[in-house]
Formats: C-alpha cells, sequence, structure tokens
C-alpha cells in the first residue's frame, strides 16, 4: 500500500501515541528503582496496549479472508494494520524494558521483531515495486497465467518458424506510447514450406536457442535472458536468413521479449509477495506465542 | 436447416403449382416463386421431433401447415453458481453469515423488469412456465430468417406436424404478395401476442381487458427495413410505438454527431416522450434490422393515459428519468474533447473499472471478492489493455452504445433504469452478446451437468456493477486503493 495523504489521520494518531507512551515510558523508567519490568503496573499497561494493537492489526488476516464482507472498506483495515503494527512495537519494547526476557519471551520478542521487519519490508518493496512491474513489463498478464502464456508463445514461435501461422495470438502490444494496448494487426506468414532450405536457421535457432530459453521457470540462464545478447543473437539470425524471412525473425525476437517480461514478472512477484510467506505464519506465531506467555506469566505471577 | 450453397434448401422441395396450391401463397407473383423454386420445402415431424434449437443459427423460418407443437427454453433458467464450498458444520455456519452479508438479490438481479420471454415467435413465454404452444397457420423462425439472429428458443413437434421452411427470400414474397398470409400473421399477433406485450411491461399491466380488445383493431401493425427512419428528431409525435420484432436504435443529435441512447428490442416501446412533452419526437428511432412495430396513434394514447391515471403517471416518471440521463450524457459528450483515448473505447464507458498500477500489488482480492459476491462465479479478470498507468480489466463498461444488446434472441441481456447491464437468468447460451462486445467483457460460463458434454449448456456472464450495493466488491475490497469504478469522461478530464 503506498503511503500517501491518505494515511495523514493515522499518522497524526501514530504520532500523538508513540509520544505520549515514550513520555510515559521515561517517567516509568526514571521512577522504577530495580529498572523497567513487564510485570510492573505500567509495563503490564504497556503489554495490554500492545497486544490489543497487535490483535486488532491480526484481524487484517481475517478480513481478507471474506474480501465480500461489508464490514469497513479493505484499504481502511489495512490502514490500521500498518499503523496499528506499527504502534505495537514500541509498546511491546516498553514493556519489554528492551530486553528479551527468559526463554519464552526471547522466542516471542524474536518471532515479534521477525514480523516487524518483514512488515516493513513488505511495505517498503510496495512503495516500488507496483510501479517498477508497470514500467518493466508493459505485458504483464495474471500471474497465474505465466506458464499458460509461455507456452502458447512457444507454440506460436513453432508455428512461425515452419511458416504456418502468424504473430496474433498472444502479440497485443502494450507498449505503444501513452496509449497502450493496441492489438498489432496480424502479419501472414510467408508462404515457404516447412521444409524450404530457407528456414533451417530459423528451425535451427529455435531449437538451440529458444526452446531452452522457454523451459518452465525462468528458462535458466541462457542467453536470450539477457536483453543485449538477445538482441545480437536476432542481429546474427537476420545474415543468415533471406530478407524475406526478416519478419520471422523479428516476431520471434518479439515473442523472446515477451518471454522475458514473463521472467521479469515471475521474479518480481516473487519479490512482492514473498515476504508475507514469513510475515504472516510468524505473525500468528506471534499471537499464539504471546497468549502462552501472558497466561505463562499470570499463573506464576 | 440443411441450405445449399445457391441458396436452395435440402429436402421435399415444392413445386410451382404445390406451393400455388397452398392458401398461404394466394396472391404470390408466379414469376417470383419460380425464380425461387427450391427455397422452400416441406418437412415432416413425428411427436417428439426438434424442430429447431434454441441458440442455433439458421436462416430459415416456419410455417406450420398441419399438428401442433410445443415452444420452450431447454437451458435451464437458472442463476449462476460456482461449485460448491465445504459442507457440515462449518459450511452452515459460513452459508449462514453469507446470508447476513450478502446483498438482498431478490428485488435486484433476480428480479427481471417484464413477466414474459420475447421469443421469435406470436406467442411470448411466461417467466414461471416457459413453454407455449403453436399451431396451423403460425410462423416461427422469422428474425432468423430476416436478420440471422440465433434461434431463441426450441420447437418440437407434439404430434404429426407438416411444415414449410422457408429461406428469406420466400418469406419476402409472402409476407409482401400474400395479403392472406400477411393479414394471417397481423391477425395472429392482434389475437394472442399483443395483450402478452402490452401487459409484460409493468408500465401498462394495469390495462383491462376491456381496453385492449377495443385496443386490438385499432393499432396498426407496420414494418420497416434496416435502416428505415421510424420517428425522426423534431417530428410532431403523433404515435407510441411498441416494438414487436427485431431492433430499434434510439438516437440524438449532438454537435459532435449522433449519441447512441439505447437499442429497443421486441416488447419495448417508444414514442411516449414526446407524446407526453411538447409533442415533438426527442429523438430518432432507427431500425436496425427487419422491424415490425405496433403503433397505437394518439387519439387511442390519449384515451389510455385518461383512463389509467396510473399509467399516465408511471409513463411520466420514467420519461422524466430518461429525459435527465439523455441530458446528462450530451452534456457530457459535448464538453469531453476527442483525443487518443478513443481508440480503446473508453469513452463508450458510463462506469469503467481501472485499476491503478502503481498501487496495485497483484493480490487478486477483486477477483476474490467478485467471485463471492456472484456466487464463485467471477465476472471480472485482471487482464487487459493498459492506458497509461492504468489496467482496463475485462469487466463490463456499462457502454454509452451497448452493442451486446442488439440480437439477443430472448432478450434476456438489458440495461436496468441506472447504468448496469445485466443478463437474466433465461439467457440461453447462444453467446451472441459476448461476440458482439467489442471490448470482449462478456464470458460464456458452462453451467450444470453438461459442463463435461462437448457443448455443454452455458450462459453468458457480465459484470452488473454489483446491483443493489453502494459500491462494486472488486473496489470495496481492494487493500491498496487500487481499484476505482469512474466515469472516465469526468475522471481523465479532472486528470488532464
Amino acid at each position: 500500500m503506498l503511503i500517501d495523504r491518505s494515511h495523514r489521520g493515522w499518522a497524526i494518531f501514530f504520532g500523538i501515541a508513540l509520544t505520549t507512551s515514550t513520555i510515559l515510558y521515561s517517567m516509568y523508567v526514571a521512577r522504577a528503582a530495580d529498572g523497567p519490568s513487564g510485570g510492573s503496573f505500567m509495563g503490564l499497561l504497556f503489554g495490554i496496549a500492545g497486544t490489543a494493537c497487535m490483535g486488532a492489526a491480526a484481524l487484517l488476516t481475517v478480513r481478507k479472508t471474506k474480501p465480500h464482507w461489508r464490514v469497513g472498506r479493505a484499504s481502511a483495515w489495512l490502514r490500521g494494520h500498518l499503523w496499528l503494527g506499527a504502534l505495537s512495537f514500541p509498546l511491546i519494547l516498553f514493556h519489554a524494558g528492551f530486553g528479551f526476557g527468559g526463554p519464552l519471551a526471547a522466542v516471542l520478542m524474536g518471532a515479534f521483531w521477525v514480523v516487524f521487519v518483514t512488515g516493513v519490508w513488505g511495505l517498503l518493496l510496495q512503495q516500488i515495486l507496483p510501479r517498477f512491474i508497470t514500467q518493466q513489463v508493459p505485458q504483464e498478464t495474471v500471474y497465474e497465467q505465466i506458464d499458460h502464456v509461455r507456452v502458447q508463445l512457444l507454440e506460436e514461435a513453432i508455428a512461425l518458424t515452419r511458416g504456418s501461422g502468424s504473430r496474433s495470438a498472444v502479440a497485443r502490444k502494450k507498449t505503444a506510447g501513452a496509449i497502450q494496448g493496441r492489438v498489432v494487426e496480424s502479419r501472414a506468414a510467408i508462404d515457404v514450406s516447412e521444409y524450404d532450405e530457407a528456414r533451417q536457421p530459423l528451425i535451427r535457432f529455435l531449437d538451440e536457442r529458444m526452446r531452452p530459453f522457454f523451459r518452465r521457470g525462468y528458462g535458466g540462464r541462457t542467453a536470450l535472458g539477457n536483453p543485449y545478447r538477445r538482441q545480437a543473437m536476432f542481429a546474427e539470425l537476420k545474415t543468415k536468413l533471406h530478407p524475406e524471412l526478416h519478419p520471422v525473425a523479428e516476431d520471434l525476437e518479439a515473442i523472446c521479449d515477451q518471454r522475458a517480461q514473463l521472467n521479469t514478472q515471475r521474479r518480481l512477484h516473487h519479490w512482492l509477495h514473498g515476504w508475507l510467506l514469513v510475515h504472516v505464519p510468524l505473525s500468528w506465531l506471534v499471537v499464539v506465542l504471546t497468549a502462552v506467555h501472558a497466561a505463562v506469566s499470570l499463573w506464576y505471577g | 436447416m440443411n441450405a445449399e450453397p445457391e441458396g436452395r434448401l435440402q429436402g421435399d422441395a415444392l413445386s410451382l403449382e404445390e406451393i400455388l396450391a397452398l392458401p398461404a401463397f394466394e396472391g404470390c407473383s408466379q414469376a417470383l416463386l419460380k425464380k425461387n423454386l427450391g427455397a422452400v420445402v416441406r418437412r415432416t415431424y413425428e411427436p417428439g421431433d426438434v424442430i429447431c434449437r434454441e441458440g442455433e443459427y439458421g436462416s430459415t423460418a416456419f410455417l406450420i401447415l398441419e399438428g401442433e407443437t410445443e415452444v420452450l427454453l431447454e437451458t435451464p433458467l437458472a442463476h449462476l453458481v460456482g461449485s460448491p464450498g465445504r459442507r457440515g458444520l462449518l459450511g452452515g455456519v459460513k452459508s449462514f453469515l453469507q446470508q447476513l452479508v450478502r446483498r438482498d438479490e431478490s428485488d435486484t438481479e433476480r428480479t427481471p423488469s417484464s413477466r414474459s420471454i420475447p421469443i421469435d415467435a406470436s406467442v411470448d413465454l411466461a417467466q414461471d412456465h416457459p413453454v407455449a404452444t403453436l399451431g396451423e397457420g403460425e410462423l416461427f423462425g422469422e428474425m432468423t430468417c430476416m436478420s440471422f439472429y440465433p434461434r431463441s428458443a426450441t420447437v418440437r413437434a407434439t404430434t404429426r406436424v407438416v411444415a414449410l421452411e422457408m429461406l428469406r427470400n420466400i418469406l419476402d414474397i409472402l409476407k409482401r404478395g400474400s395479403k392472406t398470409f400477411k393479414a394471417q400473421l397481423d391477425a395472429n399477433y392482434r389475437e394472442r401476442a399483443l395483450a402478452t406485450h402490452l401487459r409484460s411491461l409493468p408500465l401498462f399491466a394495469g390495462l383491462t381487458e376491456e381496453f385492449i380488445d377495443g385496443l386490438r383493431e385499432r393499432v396498426e401493425l407496420v414494418a420497416y427495413g434496416p435502416g428505415d427512419v421510424i420517428v425522426k428528431q423534431g417530428d410532431e409525435a403523433d404515435a407510441l410505438y411498441l416494438v414487436r420484432i427485431g431492433f430499434v436504435k434510439v438516437s440524438q443529435r449532438s454537435p459532435g454527431g449522433e449519441v447512441i441512447l439505447q437499442y429497443l428490442r421486441r416488447g419495448d416501446y417508444f414514442g411516449e416522450m414526446g407524446l407526453l412533452g411538447a409533442g415533438v419526437r426527442t429523438a430518432s428511432c432507427t431500425a436496425l434490422d427487419h422491424v415490425e412495430v405496433v403503433r397505437i396513434g394518439k387519439t387511442d394514447f390519449d384515451r389510455m393515459i385518461e383512463h389509467f391515471p396510473a399509467i399516465h403517471e408511471g409513463m411520466r416518471e420514467t420519461a422524466a428519468v430518461h429525459e435527465r440521463e439523455n441530458a446528462e450524457r450530451m452534456r457530457e459528450l459535448s464538453t469531453v474533447s476527442v483525443d487518443d483515448f478513443l481508440t480503446q473505447g473508453l469513452m463508450q464507458a458510463q462506469s469503467l473499472l481501472l485499476i491503478d498500477l502503481d498501487k496495485c500489488t497483484r493480490c487478486d482480492d477483486c477477483v476474490r471478492a467478485c467471485a463471492s459476491t456472484h456466487d464463485d462465479v467471477t465476472r471480472l479478470i485482471r487482464d487487459g489493455l493498459r492506458f497509461d498507468n492504468y489496467l482496463v480489466p475485462t469487466s463490463c463498461r456499462s457502454c454509452h452504445d451497448p452493442l451486446c444488446m442488439i440480437g439477443c434472441p430472448v432478450g434476456s441481456i438489458r440495461r436496468r433504469e441506472s447504468k448496469e447491464i445485466v443478463i437474466e437468468d433465461w439467457c440461453i447460451g447462444c453467446g451472441l452478446c459476448a461476440k458482439n462486445c467489442p471490448y470482449g467483457n462478456i464470458n460464456m460460463h458452462e453451467i450444470g451437468e453438461g459442463a463435461q458434454q462437448a457443448k455443454a449448456p452455458s450462459k453468458a456472464i457480465t459484470c452488473d456493477l454489483c446491483t443493489g450495493l453502494k459500491e462494486p466488491s472488486c473496489v470495496y475490497a481492494c487493500p491498496h486503493d487500487a481499484a476505482l469504478r469512474i466515469d472516465p469522461q469526468r475522471f481523465f478530464r479532472r486528470g488532464a
């Protein structure tokens, strides 16, 4: 979520809450003869406030499982999640007196730190990556469709190479100027038979260079993955082809460009969402451990 | 139907003498019939035989000579529902909770505005029991024959049936040349369909049988060819029209050219605004294909609104709403500069879903919310063309010029009083609306047990802007404020 003007109210609330709790904590530390303790009145107060913030922040997960529920806009929930989650961090530190405590508290604090850091990391990524994907992947597709599009592209390349197809199926150019998304007119394939000698360099290029690049996953670290090398390889390919077949080579290059974009999209998507794999499970671990920590603390007083 | 390339039908072709012996062809030009021998064949059907099936394309009409048929919709009148979720206790709890938060669809999506389904025959089908009977002398498949629309219903022989199957050239000769045939068709319509048509419109539901009886003989049945102007903007308003067959385009002149206000089809009416207002036509109505209308003259119209004040009041309210909407649309269109964004048809949109790609984290919560709101069948695909830093996903735009609405053989796709386009449950899955949508925003969704068959029954689905909810679910559920439902003309003008 982009941090913009819409966060103003929450930012003010956060600032006031943080300042107030910092002052209270400073006063509390100054007066505490034995130093700060989670079991003291102020320590418990910070603990309860921090836990409440954490719990409220954790409710976002529940909200997201029911996206159509009319219980407040999802963006309002996410703003609350961000700022309450952020506020919980200093409150819990105040509660712990900036220490790690016993083994359980240490594990809890460690997990809490990871949750906080991954959250901040995720937030930072969300400020940068969406825009970056927009710029770098003009032919973006739905993430789950990447493999399907990859197979389609390869099939299209095979058809083009054999002279039995035209660049149309996945040829939506989304890059032209401010207005993007014009469908490029399909170009009829040159009517040269599959076994024509002139096509041999194309077929060899497809088998030796393109097929490995179109393998599942990132397509390995193949030469075609590098934009500069890709350009050079196609320039070289053209030197081996009859001029009538140059448009086919250009279409193949466009297909490879699109394939490279899919790789970029996949990579950036993993960055954009990968942190959640740590953040979400550990958040629940923190919630559970907090409950255990509270129960143990109350039990042993 | 089997048509040979040269426009002749395979089967028991009738000789000229046989054709002329049929009462329906009385008065038709022999020379013309002679030229078109082979374009009409006699077919015999045994009880249970299907004469034509809904959704299939064809180019012929049928005239029943003997026997009786039933007309029905085979596609179930069902609301699209995705795969069932968890069952048992948890499923029950989930279902209960969903009921608490789901929109009330009882008075929105599932309640159509009319009580009958218009089909390509002299009768309409009742929504609660979509089956009707056609007998001797009745014609069906006229719209398919004249304008190549998909068959609107399945027709099955209930007794031994002898029917003539004919191509357009023969139907033309019949309708123009044979006064007997035309009179018979008109009489069938007056007798069987006029009352249903009038009453199918909630506005006219209160008309008494006595009044309709009086109207029956006085109304005119008029036919128009493609491109014919039925009423012209600025002309004197002298009649109310009820569409009997075909599609009518309603448009207004604007400084930038013609603005399409609406498409009307069988069962719709027009001309009331001029009659209720200053007596002048406020828009032009043009036949898009072969159109036949029922013309109710001004005298009868005046009598109707005098005798039925509720109808008068309802019409006045509807006319006022239309007038307001039209004025608003014209105002918007006259102030927006025509620029490059026309190329993507964004100017056409009344309500456009945009995703701000600088904010969107591609989490797909919008798609999930859409599916959750619509019984697990999403109407939104987060893919499409880009305009600047916005993605225009595959989702209905509620176009000013809703091309998708042209040609629906059963009139199941329509626009509500507001801007959203809805597809009613009696959609027969012919896919014409999906083909007509220039932006690929209507999807065909397979339904029921037949989903494993080679040609599974399907229904069209499109975004209805979450009718009944304050805000579309996709927008409401976007955690990043990236999804927006906007009026593109205002939005981009402001941006500029």
